[in-house]
């Protein structure tokens, strides 16, 4: 902490706006590092004057979360995304890179300029542009080592001009058609920003007559931007990855204006003219696919869409939309026609299960809220998707804000909750503000407040923000973070449906578990029943990622097979590699190999081949991925999150993690995988919490499928050729001395030899592979 | 309300509701181990050693914290399977891996007799000097002697050495026994009731005094046999007199014959007696006999091996039942202080053969170590020493150091060793459960740290808080808590690298205004412990079982 005089006058107004109690805690210390970018212990020590929170609990609070700073942070901060889907695509090497190219000293996050910060995080849920990098607002795509200079000299250059707006549509009158983009995150991360700007200039511009809609996800990630035009009496046309440059030749095209009044009034009229052309179409219609292509056809056609019903033509902040669509007739239903006992047999009768992972029947926990002898109770909606791989929860709560909502609603009649909260993780900003402002916006038109519907009802929700915690996605600890504690989790029983929140009976569902009751309650159990096998009814979302074809989330009914989703929903492994396993469930879940591909996706199926269902990352893996790098990848991240309380998670995960780490850099000793096996069963069994509990899974079960991987990187080989310290890269007499890879080595282990033979510095190489990909001559050798 | 009925280890137990499982085991008798568990506290689960395991209705058994899980109608628990034990033990490893600090100091642990030097430095600090000798003489016998001639190998292992030089712990060793043999009464332990047994021992040398004292103090009859004239073997007979003058020989010796051994000299084995006579006449025999050629000298009967006599080296019980050997005899090693130790342990395992025919060697307990320090570490020792250059005996190296001298020497030890070592709940649980404190290290390659830094916080006046000691068990922080400290303590930090520290960074002596001896004394381990300027009572013979 530094010992710098800042002027304690922003905590006075943050408390009196935030609040004096602990249960604030977590929200004061995030506008205070808004106020100062960091939390100054000047700053923390006021707060513990003017409140009476005691000192030890905003020591404790201000040093558990990833996201608190203790030290001032640079101009712009550079998030670079650690999710599965980056890692391996090589974010491990980006962030040495980056660090390198920074000239960032050893054990520090911010270059000497103080321009810089930068950071690991868990998943900016982007992970159909792999690996990515988020700097301040902005977010860079598909990067590469030797991408990172020209990247930083862009934002360097644009940082004014491409700060994102998410507001202020000029929409000319008349229903001419209408054109749909998607403004999520990932779709904006995309450059879907620029095109929507692009779009609206091209309509003002041509004066066509066109409705802008903006959608929530349209579950293609991998294809954004995406636009789908509506011509009336037309067949949806569906552009994929289009460019700003385009939008005003798709407009042209199906909305072609009258007269020539559009070609004098063009400031681009030469380039227009050109593009009316028909060789001009050509760079438009390469992009084109329709909905009936039979690529999209496959990503879309064995999907089932429940919790993403409407994805891509609803408006996600348009709540006269949702209602008109049968929105809140639900919850409408259940406050004036139904008993709480008629809303919990029908969600048992739907065989809900839970979607956080664990798959406890949601009637059975309902039911036990319902019973439990209290006059307050709560409901909490645990949105802390903490999954570096997934983003389910995300695209549900930024798409679909209202359908989270009002099954909250729903949840909250049947148990007698009068207050619930959202638990949003902080990497999901956008999230944060879209539910907040649907929340606002149920207010006003009366379906949360006083007296819903007439009947006497009650009810609130708010919004908490979490701070960066994975361990906040076990319920005891979510709610401990919500009092304003720090989120270490407790044995259960009792469980949170007996004592929760401030000690009250608490629900704790998952989003997309909420997301489908509304659905079920329309539709009935039974046409839900009708969706899955006997023990797993309905679909599940996924966010597919890794090595497929195409990516995104998809929505499936359960009993699908894995094959099925790898090759017809993902398109079959991408740039002819082969398929060799995928990874369900994230850190807390196992893999399944090729060889198993006919596994159904159902909770038993998948527990029984040592993964679990889990909240729905699906990470596909090919032949150049390593196994154990893999099991060591996920272990580090649960190990970094464990949150330290019982002995098993955090010193296990610990030994876990050297042995993998010896592994991965040819030290393993004998011994080391019946130690490892041992600790990964032991640490499981004893953990206090899923998290421990969970965290050895990704471990046992590369184990159990990919032992002979272990047994060589013991002997110093790793097969897939994936880890580091295990492959040299050097230069053959085929180099004719262009200097190429000496201008791009991002860590200077090439000295530039114009017109001799190059060579690598094996202590300097980070193995990046960036010399490979640039050579011209085929003379980097990999071995 | 329904008072739960469950069943722990096949016994019927009715509890309160509300009641854990632990306080249900406590009720039938049944201990269970726990470390962050505090009467009186919140229950807090995170050490996990109190793990029992649990059968649930589908027969399937997990694993609970027992001080934290909450005893339910019906429940089948059980405190002592195979996974609980593993699961113990494991905890407790895991602790020990990130547990840093030496139970016993390093001076202690290199001193083949295993004296305890910190707690007779520290007696010598406090001008205790009675304290002194009894410390000094529960492992070594011939303090005069060795404080002459011992190579201290305690000397190279000090921590101080490397900040300036080591303790002179050869000197004040010297100082505290002839301290003691000037005066009026020389110390001689109290005697235990007698034993009713009989030892005889052949050879007076180093390994043969010790073992005649420790029998003596148990209680046993001795009887030393030498061929010479006068006690003292290679004391006498091989160290030149300038080096170790023959009236602290006599003087010592005369301290084991006022304990009651009668010395029977000028009788040789083989010669003037026979082992089987010894064996006829004496309960037990231990042969110390000094370096023999192989084979020659060596009673028949006896096997050997390429040092000598063939011994087990727990025990030093040789292949003929209650004849026991030590010293030079089994393995020339030539060093006094190798001879008295194994002296005092075959006296040990000839007590255990005399009382119940099993004769079992000297118990070393468990203990954790910090090894080779870190680069700049040895800074953060110095709060405990005197930081003034080790003290030179005016009167030359052969006068030994005085009263005054050898005071403020002792000023200078760093107190490595824990105070706590022998009522740490963590090192008696490694006893208990097995657990093997090197089992799990780390090694993440180069430049990376394997442990912790070692620091201490001295800023309280009551307590020191050595936080590489801490095992993360909260209770502190929830005594602080409890008590509405001003500051208070707190977790800083998270996962593995969470840390217990004054809230706000305020130091121990802010930290805990009003709690810090209650949370020396439910500190499970050293890491916050009561200063010790005196010595505490230790119980005696705290290093043997």
């Amino acid at each position: 902490m530094t010992g710098e005089n800042i002027d304690v006058t922003a905590v006075e107004r943050i408390v009196a706006e935030t609040g004096r109690t602990q249960d604030a805690l977590v929200p004061l210390l995030q506008a205070v590092q808004e106020e100062y970018g960091y939390l100054p212990r000047e700053a923390l020590e006021h707060i513990a004057k003017i409140t009476g929170i005691p000192p030890a609990a905003i020591t404790g609070v201000a040093t558990f979360y990833d996201e608190f700073r203790h030290k001032p942070i640079g101009r712009h901060v550079i998030s670079v995304c650690h999710g599965t889907a980056c890692h391996v695509k090589g974010a491990p090497v980006l962030s040495e890179s980056l660090a390198g190219y920074l000239k960032i000293p050893e054990g520090e996050d911010t270059d000497p300029s103080g321009l810089f910060t930068i950071r690991k995080v868990g998943c900016l849920g982007c992970c159909s542009l792999a690996p990515v990098a988020q700097i301040d607002d902005v977010i860079y795509g598909h990067l590469t080592p030797e991408k990172l200079p020209s990247v930083l000299q862009d934002f360097l250059a644009q940082a004014d001009a491409i700060s994102v707006q998410r507001s202020g549509d000029v929409i000319p009158q008349g229903r001419a058609g209408e054109v749909r983009i998607c403004l999520d995150s990932c779709c904006v991360a995309r450059g879907t920003e620029r095109v929507h700007q692009a779009l609206l200039r091209a309509i003002s511009e041509t004066g066509a007559r066109v409705v802008v809609k903006r959608v929530g996800c349209v579950i293609v990630c991998n294809e954004t931007p995406l636009l789908e035009v509506l011509v009336p009496g037309e067949a949806p046309y569906l552009y994929a990855r289009v460019r700003p440059e385009d939008v005003k030749a798709i407009i042209l095209r199906h909305f072609r204006p009258t007269g020539v009044r559009r070609v004098i009034g063009s400031a681009v009229s030469r380039t227009l003219d050109a593009i009316l052309t028909d060789e001009a179409w050509e760079p438009v219609t390469r992009y084109s696919i329709t909905a009936r292509d039979p690529q999209v056809a496959a990503v879309l056609d064995p999907q089932k869409h429940i919790a993403t019903e409407d994805y891509g033509c609803a408006d996600p902040t348009d709540l006269q939309e949702y209602v008109a669509a049968g929105g809140f007739t639900a919850f409408e239903n259940s406050v004036t026609h139904s008993q709480p006992s008629e809303v919990i047999e029908e969600i048992m009768a739907s065989g809900l299960r839970g979607r956080g992972g664990a798959g406890f029947p949601t009637g059975r926990k309902w039911a036990g809220v319902a019973a439990a002898a209290s006059g307050v109770k709560y409901v909490v909606c645990n949105g802390d998707e903490g999954d570096p791989g997934a983003f389910m929860d995300r695209m549900l709560l930024e798409s679909f804000p209202y359908r989270v909502i009002e099954g909250m609603a729903i949840a909250a009649f049947t148990v007698g909750a009068r207050r619930s909260y959202i638990y949003i993780r902080s990497e999901y900003p956008f999230a944060v503000k879209r539910v907040r402002e649907a929340l606002e916006r149920c207010r006003s038109a009366g379906f949360l407040g006083d007296n819903i519907f007439g009947s006497g009802m009650c009810l609130d929700i708010s919004v908490m923000k979490g701070a960066g915690a994975f361990v906040c996605g076990e319920e005891t600890a979510l709610l401990a973070s919500i009092e304003g504690r720090r989120s270490t989790p407790r044995v259960r029983p009792p469980y949170p449906s007996e004592s929760g929140l401030w000690g009250r009976p608490t629900l704790v569902n998952n989003v997309e578990t909420l997301a489908v009751v509304p659905w079920i309650l329309r539709n009935g159990a039974a046409a839900f029943r009708r969706l899955g096998t006997p023990g797993s009814s309905g679909t599940k979302v996924f966010a597919l990622a890794g090595k497929t074809v195409r990516g995104g989330l998809i929505e499936v009914p359960m009993g699908i097979t894995v094959d099925k989703i790898v090759n017809d929903i993902g398109g079959g492994i991408a740039g002819g590699r082969v398929f060799k396993a995928v990874l369900i469930g994230g850190p807390s879940g196992g893999c399944l190999p090729a060889g198993l591909a006919d596994t159904v996706i159902d909770y038993d199926a998948l527990s029984e081949a040592g993964a679990i269902m889990g909240s729905g990352g699906l990470v596909v893996l090919d032949d150049s991925d390593c196994m154990v790098d893999i099991a060591r990848y996920f272990l580090e991240f649960t190990q970094n999150q464990s949150c330290g309380k019982c002995t098993f998670c955090r010193i296990g995960t610990r030994q876990m993690l050297d042995i993998l780490t010896r592994l991965c850099s040819g030290e393993g000793r004998s011994g080391d995988l019946e130690k490892l096996e041992d600790l990964a069963r032991m640490v499981s069994a004893g953990s206090l919490c899923g998290l421990g509990k969970t965290a050895p899974t990704p471990v046992l079960s590369t184990l159990r499928y990919f032992r002979g991987e272990y047994e060589a990187h013991l002997e110093g080989r790793c097969p897939a050729g994936r880890c580091k310290a295990l492959v040299t890269y050097s230069i053959t007499d085929d180099c004719i001395g262009c200097t190429r890879c000496a201008q791009h080595c991002p860590a200077d282990a090439i000295e530039m030899k114009p017109y001799e033979k190059h060579e690598i510095d094996a202590a300097r190489c980070i193995r990046c592979g960036t010399c490979l990909s640039v050579c011209a001559f085929n003379a980097v050798k990999v071995e | 309300m329904i008072m739960p009925v469950l069943t722990i280890d096949d016994r019927r137990i009715e509890v309160e509701q509300g009641a854990t499982i632990l306080d249900a085991a406590a009720r039938l008798g049944i201990r269970i181990p726990t470390l962050c568990h505090r009467q009186g506290l919140e229950p807090w689960a995170s050490c996990m050693v109190c793990v029992v395991s649990v059968r649930g209705p589908d027969g399937n058994s997990r694993l609970v914290p027992s001080c934290a899980s909450r005893a339910e109608e019906g429940m089948i628990v059980e405190t002592d399977t195979e996974d609980v034990r593993r699961a113990r033990r494991l905890a407790v490893e895991l602790l020990l891996s990130d547990h840093l600090g030496d139970c016993i100091a390093p001076c202690q642990q290199a001193c083949p007799a295993r004296m305890d030097i910190p707690r007779m430095i520290r007696s010598i600090r406090s001008g205790d000097f009675t304290a002194a000798v009894e410390t000094v003489r529960e492992a070594i016998p011939l303090p005069g002697v060795l404080g002459r001639i011992c190579s201290a190998p305690c000397e190279k292992a000090c921590r101080r050495g490397r900040y300036d030089s080591p303790l002179s712990i050869l000197l004040l060793k010297r100082f505290v026994a002839d301290a003691d043999l000037a005066s009026a009464s020389p110390y001689a332990p109290p005697a235990a009731p007698s034993l009713g047994r009989k030892v005889a021992v052949v050879g007076s040398g180093p390994a043969g005094l010790s073992a005649a004292y420790y029998l003596l103090k148990a209680g046993a009859a001795v009887a030393v046999f030498d061929g010479n004239d006068l006690p003292g073997g290679m004391l006498r007979y091989g160290v030149p007199e300038d080096r170790l003058p023959r009236d602290v020989l006599a003087a010592e010796t005369d301290v084991i014959r006022r304990m009651g051994c009668d010395f029977r000299m000028r009788l040789r084995l083989g010669s003037d007696l026979s082992l089987d006579e010894l064996r006829a006449d004496y309960d037990a025999v231990f042969l110390a006999l000094g370096e023999t050629v192989p084979s020659a000298g060596i009673p028949d009967g006896l096997e050997t091996d390429e040092h000598g006599i063939r011994v087990d080296r727990k025990t030093f019980q040789t292949g003929i039942d209650g004849v026991f050997a030590g010293g030079d005899c089994v393995r020339p090693i030539r060093m006094a202080v190798h001879s008295v130790a194994q002296g005092r342990t075959a006296a040990f395992s000839i007590v255990n053969y005399l009382a119940g025919g099993c004769p079992a060697g000297r118990h070393t307990p468990f203990s954790t170590h910090i090894g080779r320090l870190l680069e700049g570490e040895i800074d953060n020792f110095l709060l405990e020493g005197d930081p003034r250059e080790r003290v030179l005996p005016a009167g030359g190296a052969s006068a030994g150091l005085s009263r005054d001298e050898a005071v403020s020497e002792s000023a200078r030890c760093l107190h490595c060793d824990c105070r706590r070592q022998d009522d740490c709940r963590l090192r008696s649980l490694a006893e208990e459960t097995g657990a093997k404190g090197r089992l799990y290290r780390y090694s993440l390659g180069e430049g990376v740290p394997e442990r912790r830094v070692f620091r201490q916080d001295a800023s309280h006046p009551d307590v020191i808080y050595e936080p590489g000691k801490c095992i993360a068990c909260g209770i502190c922080v929830r005594i602080a808590e409890k008590a509405l400290e001003r500051f208070g303590l707190a977790f800083v930090g998270r996962g593995f690298d969470v840390q217990v520290r004054g809230a706000l960074d305020r130091s121990m002596r802010d930290a805990l205004e009003k709690t810090a001896g209650e949370c020396a004394d439910a500190c499970p381990t050293g890491a916050i412990v009561l200063r010790s300027p005196v010595p505490a009572p230790r119980h005696r013979d705290s290093s043997e079982r």
